[in-house]
């Protein structure tokens, strides 16, 4: 049976590196640290997915805030938590228990696509950097030092204030330059006839579309999607440099240069000696960075310029509580509208953070052991 | 403990405690090294000729630990048990008495001191009231005896370790102290055969040869005049011309210093060039011990004639020994070398062979010799 | 017999860069003009002490670097060669001399060109625990020169792979696993296997043996011997220590700071050497034989930096033989008796 092999085959060849998952695993569960990190975000995906059961969405987009309408009658002041609002509620009478189940959903979705997109802007520039060198090198870090020259916080304010809520995108022009740089990286890299041949074409035909019939859409970025957006060009500079150092260490190793002698192409080396020698201690920053993404993303929010003004994030929650907190004696009678969507962002954080902790210690002893 | 050794090692067990296992690094090590005598150690990689060295010294790093055995040194007649000893008076010991040289000797340099500055360390720590008599006998010639730095000198001497004294010399330029040390470094790095010592004194490590920062190793290894000397590989990364620069330094010192030297290698042709005697250790045992003249003409122990006999000769096939050195983590049973050995007999299999004296001052152990005594 | 590599006045330097703007102010003389030839079948033995160019020239006859001055001919017919020399001498710009370059000098290749070249030059590098990938799987490493020069793929290479593994002496159940579970002397039959894989005619070792315990260097040795019967190999195989080089060696080449100072067949060398650096450095060796030890007066001094060689011929300053000659102008080889070159005044003259 031709599957029946094949599925052997691609079982034997995954059993050693699930084998050094196992023992990565085992050692994890060694550290009392990465087992409360671990299990702090595991919660959290387990509130994620089961948020429409915890929290039935009260209309058709569940991440807009509806205010109760009952208690917005006969009060304009934050609520305590009671049975009905388990959290409290907020001035408006917005339930805090709704908004914080659902913005664990909105928290992820901006942590992780934020180091997505950083990482893949990131690996781009440093991984091209510091393996050609030279003036390439010195142009694209001096590109990455103007980034990381300007204030983080301020900078990605200013692109979220500057960003057009809707954007008009050229459909064809967008495929034009993207097949367009892809056939230019394929010309210099050449890993097949094919693939260069194929974008080339799709770079004539997205020509000659744009000449005769453009066709524009407009893509509509909400608040949430500007700041993601702001975050992540703020945030690439610093994979870039951590990849460009990495890469330098192991540009020169042995093993890469014996895969020049075997014939092997540029791209070829890259993808498979540089990039799965030096992608561990990115990883590690990476767990590190989306805890610290979403605070600032909350921070953000919180001056009022994250998300708007009625959707579900903990940022928000916290800044419709600013209002209310002015004197001592408020601070205590009003907790549970800063107290409660904080520990929400602390306990992320945190979990975070120990992952990341824990992973570099683990994967450390495992390089080294090799 | 026999009288006229200088160093006796006698059935040493060490044992490493790691995530893979237990090791069973050394299995009853016996050595002795006799006053002004060059011995060899002689083993392949792993088989535990650095961690007998390390513990000597009681330098073995965790998770390793001196489990059983007995060290002794002779100092000056008086016979002292090493394991015995406890922290302080080991750190006294270690430089001065037995000092100790290794494989990379950049590495065992701190790249951000100079040569002068480290080898005074060592001098400071070890003869430190010689140096601070002979600066203050200085200031007394040049009339300064009233001198601030006069007094920081007494303090030295008479409390090295108060608080005071820390603070004054902190204040304190000491330049006939360290003028002093220069002076020492200066002798030392010239006694070892770097050519001139006053212009390599004031380098950084970094930008010595591999050569010349062993010889600045050797001088700082020298500089308290210890009665032993354990070199670890010394040459290995060496040139070949620059290894014969050291070896002949080696001899020299054996002939002006009368110190001995356990030199650890795995190069038989270094042995034979430079050792008096050899002991061969194969996978945490000492198989072999003998003259090196003996050796050579007349090996025991099939190891060692396996060893001489895989030396490569031209017009003569390469000879190796069948299989690989086994895991000390699951070592075999009885006679470690058992599977790998031509004339295996049952009992190899089963019981360890004891380290007997088999011929006058050649020891084996192996059951061929009556090692199941 | 044919020559299968003819190396003629190959240079390497290394830049180094300097000042404000990275200009280059001096450069590190690696090899510096090296002329020989290695026949086809044979087992060239390259020695010489650490910073003579061994390493830096062993690559650039296989392209690893790009030379800066020289031409490397493989397997290439003798008159092609005079055709270009004399064309180099005499009219050095001319288009002729650019294609026929571009033919047949591997120092001119590129492209398509070298890409194909790989498959008849090859390397083993000196520690194996560096030179295999640590995350690739040894079915991947293995194979990888047939991929990457799109020899064969999938199935068949796989079977290729296996095959060449077992010549080594590992078998079908190493493929899936990491070069970190295997020890040294397997680790480095991987690499052997590695460059074998795709049949070249050239391979180089390069200190193959040095990072390896002395019971597996027998092994090894040997396996170089009979792959090198069955396939039909030439060696190039770099080493400082003599004693290996002696036994596995046909002919041996001795560098000093980037040239070649004596070459010759082996046991001409060793018995009988001439050039008085090849003196002292096979003087130097310990016999293992306490017997034999003798006082032997070792060669003073440090070899030079590379970046400043000194003036005329590199080994004067060292040379107990030196002249005046020797400070000012740089010897050239000559054959001083059948098969045995030298590059030495003192010797020129009797």
């Amino acid at each position: 049976m031709d599957m029946g092999k094949r599925w052997k085959e691609f079982r034997t060849a995954w059993q050693p590196r699930i084998k050094e998952w196992k023992f990565m695993f085992k050692r994890m569960r060694e550290s009392p640290l990465a087992i409360v990190g671990l299990s702090i975000i595991i919660g959290f995906v387990v509130i994620a997915c089961m948020a429409p059961i915890l929290a039935p969405p009260t209309s058709s987009n569940p991440f807009l805030l509806s205010a109760d309408t009952e208690l917005s009658v006969l009060t304009t002041r934050p609520t305590p938590p009671t049975v009905k609002h388990i959290f409290g509620t907020t001035g408006d009478q917005y339930d805090i228990y709704y908004a914080c189940i659902w913005g664990t959903i909105s928290a992820f979705r901006v942590g992780i696509l934020v180091v997505a997109i950083g990482l893949i802007i990131g690996l781009l520039f440093g991984i091209v950097a510091a393996y050609y060198g030279g003036i390439i090198d010195e142009v694209l870090m001096r590109f990455t030092d103007i980034i990381i020259a300007f204030p983080g916080l301020v900078l990605s304010m200013a692109l979220v204030i500057a960003f057009p809520t809707i954007i008009p995108i050229d459909i064809t022009i967008l495929i034009l330059l993207t097949s367009a740089i892809l056939s230019l990286i394929f010309s210099a890299f050449k890993p097949q006839r094919k693939l260069l041949l194929v974008t080339q074409i799709i770079v004539l035909v997205s020509l000659f579309l744009y000449i005769t019939n453009p066709i524009t859409v407009g893509l509509n970025l909400s608040r949430l999607d500007k700041v993601l957006i702001s975050l992540a060009i703020v945030g690439w500079p610093g994979y870039a440099r951590l990849i460009r150092g990495e890469v330098l260490r192991v540009k020169n190793e042995d093993y890469v240069e014996a895969a020049k002698a075997a014939g092997c192409s540029d791209f070829r080396i890259i993808a498979k000696h540089i990039l799965p020698n030096t992608i561990y201690p990115l990883l590690i920053v990476v767990t590190l960075d989306i805890g610290s993404i979403v605070l600032t993303a909350a921070a953000l929010s919180f001056l009022g310029i994250g998300a708007e003004p009625n959707s579900a994030d903990w940022g928000n929650i916290i800044s419709m509580s600013r209002n209310w907190v002015s004197k001592p004696e408020l601070l205590v009678q009003y907790y549970h509208t800063f107290l409660i969507p904080g520990i929400f962002i602390s306990l992320f954080v945190l979990g975070w953070n120990l992952l990341g902790d824990s992973l570099r210690d683990i994967l450390d002893p495992m390089i080294r052991r090799r | 403990m026999s009288e006229n050794s200088l160093v006796e090692v006698k059935n040493l067990v060490v044992r490493f405690y790691t995530y893979a296992g237990i090791v069973e690094a050394l299995d009853g090590v016996n050595l002795k090294v006799k006053p002004g005598e060059i011995l060899g150690l002689v083993g392949e990689t792993g088989c535990g000729k650095s961690v007998t060295s390390f513990s000597i010294l009681q330098l073995v790093p965790p998770p390793g630990a001196i489990e059983e055995g007995e060290i002794y040194f002779n100092k000056d007649g008086k016979v002292i048990d090493v394991r015995g000893l406890h922290k302080e008076a080991i750190r006294q010991m270690r430089g001065k008495e037995i000092a100790m040289i290794f494989q990379e000797p950049r590495a065992y340099l701190n790249p951000v001191y100079t040569v002068e500055t480290q080898i005074g360390e060592v001098l400071l720590t070890h003869r430190g009231k010689d140096l601070l008599e002979r600066a203050m006998q200085t200031l007394k010639k040049t009339g300064r005896k009233a001198s601030f730095e006069n007094r920081v000198y007494k303090m030295m001497l008479i409390k090295p370790k108060s608080i005071t004294t820390r603070i004054m010399s902190r204040f304190c330029s000491k330049k006939a102290l360290k003028a002093e040390i220069l002076k020492e470094v200066v002798n030392l790095l010239r006694s070892v055969g770097i050519a001139d010592p006053e212009r390599v004194a004031k380098m950084y490590p970094f930008e010595l040869s591999g050569g010349m920062a062993q010889r600045a190793v050797i001088a700082m290894a020298l500089s308290c005049q210890p009665v032993m000397l354990i070199a670890d590989e010394p040459t290995t990364n060496l040139d070949v011309t620059v290894q014969a620069q050291i070896l002949n330094l080696i001899k020299e010192l054996r002939e002006n210093y009368k110190s001995s030297i356990l030199y650890i290698t795995h190069d038989l042709g270094v042995i034979a060039e430079l050792c008096d005697r050899v002991a061969v250790m194969y996978a945490g045992n000492v198989v072999e011990t003998a003259n090196v003249y003996e050796l050579f003409d007349s090996p025991l122990h099939p190891y060692t004639k396996a060893l001489l006999e895989s030396i490569p000769r031209p017009g003569v096939e390469f000879k190796s020994i069948p299989g690989i050195v086994p895991s000390l983590i699951n070592p075999p049973k009885g006679c470690r070398f058992h599977d790998r050995c031509e004339f295996e007999m049952d009992v190899c299999r089963k019981v360890k062979p004891e380290f007997i004296e088999v011929k006058k001052d050649h020891f084996v152990a192996c059951h061929l010799y009556g090692g199941s005594k | 017999m044919s020559s299968l590599i003819y190396i003629r006045n190959l240079k390497k330097h290394y830049p180094i860069l300097g000042g404000v703007f990275k200009r280059k102010v001096a450069s590190v003389k690696a090899v510096d003009g090296v002329t020989l030839s290695i026949y086809k079948g044979e087992t060239f033995g390259l020695v010489g002490e650490s910073g003579c160019g061994k390493t830096t020239l062993a690559k650039t006859v296989l392209r690893l670097l790009k030379p800066d001055a020289g031409n490397i001919f493989f397997d290439v017919p003798q008159d092609t060669i005079r055709e270009i020399t004399e064309l180099e001498k005499t009219n050095p710009k001319s288009k002729r001399l650019k294609h026929l370059r571009e033919q047949f000098d591997v120092a001119a290749f590129s492209g398509e060109k070298l890409l194909r070249l790989r498959r008849h030059m090859q390397i083993v590098y000196q520690d194996p625990t560096t030179s295999l990938d640590p995350r690739m799987l040894i079915k991947d490493i293995v194979a990888e020169p047939l991929v990457a020069q799109g020899v064969s793929k999938g199935e068949e290479a796989r079977k290729l792979v296996v095959e060449i593994l077992n010549r080594v002496g590992l078998g079908e159940q190493h493929l899936y696993r990491f070069p970190h579970e295997f020890s040294g002397g397997q680790r480095q039959r991987i690499a052997i296997a590695r460059a074998l894989v795709c049949k070249p005619e050239f391979v180089v070792l390069d200190e193959p043996t040095s990072s390896v315990d002395v019971s597996v260097r027998a092994q090894l040795l040997n396996l170089f011997k009979d792959l090198q019967k069955e396939f039909n190999l030439t060696y190039l195989f770099i080493s400082h220590d003599l004693s290996i080089v002696e036994c596995i060696s046909d002919r041996v080449a001795i560098m000093y700071l980037g040239k070649v100072n004596e070459l010759a067949p082996t046991d001409k060398i060793f018995k009988s050497p001439m050039h008085p650096y090849s003196q002292a450095l096979i003087a130097s060796v310990p016999i293992p034989d306490p017997k034999k030890r003798k006082e032997r007066v070792p060669l003073m001094g440090e070899v030079p930096s590379p970046v400043n060689p000194p003036a005329g011929c590199r080994f004067h300053p060292r040379c107990p033989l030196v002249m005046d000659i020797c400070k000012k102008a740089e010897p050239q080889m000559f054959e001083v008796e059948k098969d045995h070159y030298v590059a030495c005044f003192a010797l020129a003259k009797r």
